[in-house]
């Protein structure tokens, strides 16, 4: 695909379908979701909140509960060649934290209040890695100075509560690069965070990604995120994937009508619209993953919905060169024939 | 970590109770007490031995004249008994009759130092006092008669309106004997109680302490010392506290705790253990679980006096087994708190097994439930260790202050309060040391209370 700094992926996302066992029978929370993501570049999963961006990467990590879970009989995670969806119990433990990292969206919870910040990391270190104690702990201490944490040799000897929230964000980076992961998940990494602290993360991850030549997978519901530090994007609505493309290609021509929706309703600044009108939005709800629309899921707040989007539900297809949307009439047709040539 | 505690708001605000800190006080002398017994300060022989006459009072009570009667008449008899042993060994050639002499002590009160021929005056003195002291009694009651049997006359007579000057004089006269009875009852008392002092010296020094300590709260039916029991007790109320309330909420937490981790049947199954019990009252389930250890074959491993240390299994088991319930519950609920929340998420994401997330990430994350349930349980099963014995299924063999309340009930109808307050005055004061503490701490703890 386009855009991508390196050609060979590291992990390969096939047909992904998640389903949950609920009280009212099976619901479908990722259905048929493919994408690649590729040695030392970012891709940015967005969407609106319940679309399935969680399950998704959750499902990769294999940390939905087991029982309550059933992923599709053509569900492939590849994974060092390997399929890691089928993968037990045993096998999932050693990658993940060694290979495939995940940080969460709550730093205030997301560390162990009862223990040392040193401890929590010196105990990922443990269970990954053969080092001695002394090492463990150089270790631990440079980490926390990669994640630019002032003082560091102090600051392993304190508990999460004693440390702001960006503080703990970038703890809870260091301890998800600790063992040097080929792939890191960042899931809404930046949300409780003020703006001026999200940008220092932001270019925080995108410094080490470059130092340390991990692949990025950033969940999150803000474009301006995807826009600072994404270099492909993958869109997705109700479970499904809906439109990919490099950062460049979704916000100056975007395919889906969802994809434009969500961008008309980011206020711009200094542009003659925004003061003449209301700032656009996306009218209705996203659909209830109980009781989905019959053909495109998109339909009933889709602007330009046609009787074909009624019918039938849209296949995901290269309308222009290595830009899979899944809609019917997609928009900026243009751009096929100017890339094709 | 604990210099930081120290330090801390909360103990500052603590410290600055008072009452909190004379009951942490106390309970850090029962505390010390519990380790000085266990390392043999008092014997189990100790409580049982004779120390002195039977239901002897305290310190605080004056002895009236029909126990002093009986009290002397204990020691006279004991010291005549030993003494007639001693004579018969005298007699007997080539006897010893010191060593009969030096068989007799009261725990620290052994018989004075000289020979069976030295001691033998003030003994014959003694008995000689005691005969009199007899016969003084014996003529007292002759005149009351007598003294009984003119006032009829004297009613008889007035009702039929009759002269009775003459026998009113009699009456005086009868009267006028028996109070010059009274101080010489008193004098050979004294002289009776003097040879007994001579001949059964109080000790002196160090032992003579012991010996005061023993009898200060006086003895019960069997002449054993009652504060040495109480003492005793202090002990055997903190191994079942301690133990009990330490594998109840071991129990209680990992169970609680695997059952909301896990979910699934393993949850299914520890709730319906819990259900189950907890629908039966919990006294009854305790005499359930103790009875079942009273079975032949399990009471006479159990009870075996050659390892006293297992004696006190049935009960800790008992309890362990109803206590956690409780602990059970609670941290089921917590542990369902803290398992959706993101370190645990965090800590699956790095790896960690499950087991050890449950161990290593959620249990310390209850720790401050495991210290509130632990100091309910040690109080608890003091309490319910009290009732059950009171009730003959508790402690055996060994003295408690359940046992002390049962023996000395029928001991209160005479007013003999000295057995049963001694026991209840013990368990009362440490049960309210204990929940006042508990009450401070958590005042003083509590980051909502300003």
């Amino acid at each position: 695909m386009t855009n991508a700094p390196d050609a060979k992926p590291v992990l390969q996302v096939r047909h992904l379908t998640t389903s949950f066992r609920t009280d009212d029978g099976i619901v479908t929370a990722v259905d048929d979701v493919s994408f690649d993501v590729f040695a030392g570049e970012t891709l940015g999963v967005v969407g609106e909140s319940g679309c399935g961006k969680t399950v998704t990467s959750k499902s990769i990590m294999r940390l939905l509960p087991e029982h309550l879970t059933i992923y599709g009989e053509q569900s492939e995670v590849i994974f060092e060649g390997k399929n890691i969806i089928r993968a037990n119990e045993r096998e999932m433990r050693k990658i993940r934290g060694d290979k495939i990292a995940m940080i969460f969206q709550e730093p205030m919870t997301s560390l162990n209040p009862v223990f040392t910040v040193g401890w929590q990391l010196d105990e990922a270190l443990k269970y990954h890695t053969n080092l001695s104690r002394k090492q463990r702990r150089e270790k631990a201490i440079e980490m926390l100075r990669l994640v630019e944490i002032p003082n560091p040799e102090r600051r392993i000897h304190e508990y999460p509560h004693q440390l702001s929230g960006g503080m703990r964000q970038r703890v809870m980076i260091a301890m998800a690069l600790c063992c040097e992961p080929d792939i890191l998940i960042a899931d809404e990494p930046t949300t409780a965070l003020d703006v001026t602290i999200q940008a220092q993360i932001l270019d925080l991850m995108n410094g080490l990604k470059e130092k340390l030549h991990t692949a990025i997978m950033l969940i999150t519901h803000d474009l301006g995120v995807v826009a600072q530090v994404c270099d492909r994007v993958m869109v997705m609505y109700a479970g499904r994937a809906i439109e990919f493309g490099s950062v460049r290609e979704i916000f100056h021509e975007p395919q889906h009508p969802y994809t434009n929706a969500l961008l008309e309703s980011i206020p711009k600044r200094g542009s003659r619209r925004s003061r003449s009108r209301r700032l656009p939005t996306i009218p209705g709800i996203v659909p209830s993953l109980r009781n989905l629309p019959k053909g495109c899921r998109f339909n009933d707040r889709c602007p330009a919905c046609q009787q074909r989007c009624i019918d039938e539900e849209p296949e995901l297809i290269n309308h222009s060169l290595d830009r899979p949307v899944r809609c019917h009439f997609p928009l900026n047709q243009k751009t096929q024939t100017e890339s094709a040539h | 970590m604990i210099v930081k505690l120290i330090k801390s708001r909360g103990m500052r605000r603590f410290s600055r109770n008072r009452l909190a800190m004379f009951s942490l006080a106390v309970i850090i002398v029962y505390f010390l007490t519990a380790i000085a017994v266990m390392l043999g300060a008092v014997s189990r022989d100790d409580t049982k031995e004779r120390v002195g006459p039977n239901r002897l009072p305290g310190f605080l009570e004056p002895i009236g004249a029909e126990k002093r009667y009986d009290f002397d008449k204990w020691w006279v008899s004991e010291l005549t008994n030993v003494f007639e042993r001693a004579a018969r060994e005298n007699a007997r050639a080539g006897g010893d009759p010191r060593a009969v002499l030096d068989e007799f002590a009261l725990a620290e009160r052994t018989i004075a130092d000289g020979s069976y021929e030295d001691l033998k005056p003030a003994f014959d003195a003694m008995t000689e006092a005691w005969h009199e002291l007899d016969d003084v009694f014996a003529e007292q009651l002759d005149l009351d008669d007598e003294a009984f049997a003119i006032r009829d006359e004297i009613k008889e007579l007035q009702a039929e309106g009759e002269d009775v000057a003459d026998l009113q004089a009699e009456l005086e006269e009868v009267e006028a004997l028996l109070a010059e009875l009274a101080p010489r009852a008193e004098a050979l008392y004294q002289q009776v109680e003097a040879n007994i002092e001579k001949l059964l010296p109080m000790p002196s020094g160090f032992a003579g302490l012991v010996y005061s300590l023993r009898t200060m709260l006086g003895t019960d039916s069997k002449g054993a010392s009652i504060a040495a029991q109480a003492v005793y007790s202090i002990k055997i109320a903190f191994q079942v506290g301690f133990v009990t309330a330490l594998v109840a909420v071991l129990i209680g937490t990992i169970s609680g705790a695997a059952a909301a981790y896990f979910g699934g049947w393993v949850d299914h199954a520890v709730l319906w253990v819990v259900s189950t019990l907890s629908s039966i009252p919990y006294l009854v389930l305790l005499a359930v679980f103790v009875y079942a250890f009273q079975a032949p074959a399990l009471a006479e491993w159990f009870n075996n006096p050659e390892r006293p240390a297992l004696a006190l299994v049935p009960l800790y088991a008992a309890f362990g087994l109803t206590f956690w319930i409780g602990t059970c519950r609670v941290v089921r609920g917590e542990v369902l708190k803290i398992k959706e929340l993101e370190y645990v998420q965090a800590a699956t994401a790095l790896g960690f097994g499950r087991f050890y997330i449950l161990l290593r990430h959620i249990i310390p994350n209850t720790a401050h439930l495991m210290f509130i349930n632990f100091s309910l349980l040690f109080i608890g099963a003091i309490k319910s260790e009290v009732i059950l014995t009171f009730l003959g299924l508790g402690v055996k063999g060994q003295p408690s202050w359940g046992i002390m309340i049962s023996h000395g009930a029928d001991g209160v109808t005479n007013f003999f309060f000295w057995e049963v307050g001694a026991a209840t005055v013990f368990m009362f004061v440490l049960v309210l040391a204990f929940n006042i503490v508990s009450d401070a701490l958590q005042d003083a703890f509590d980051p909502k209370h300003v």
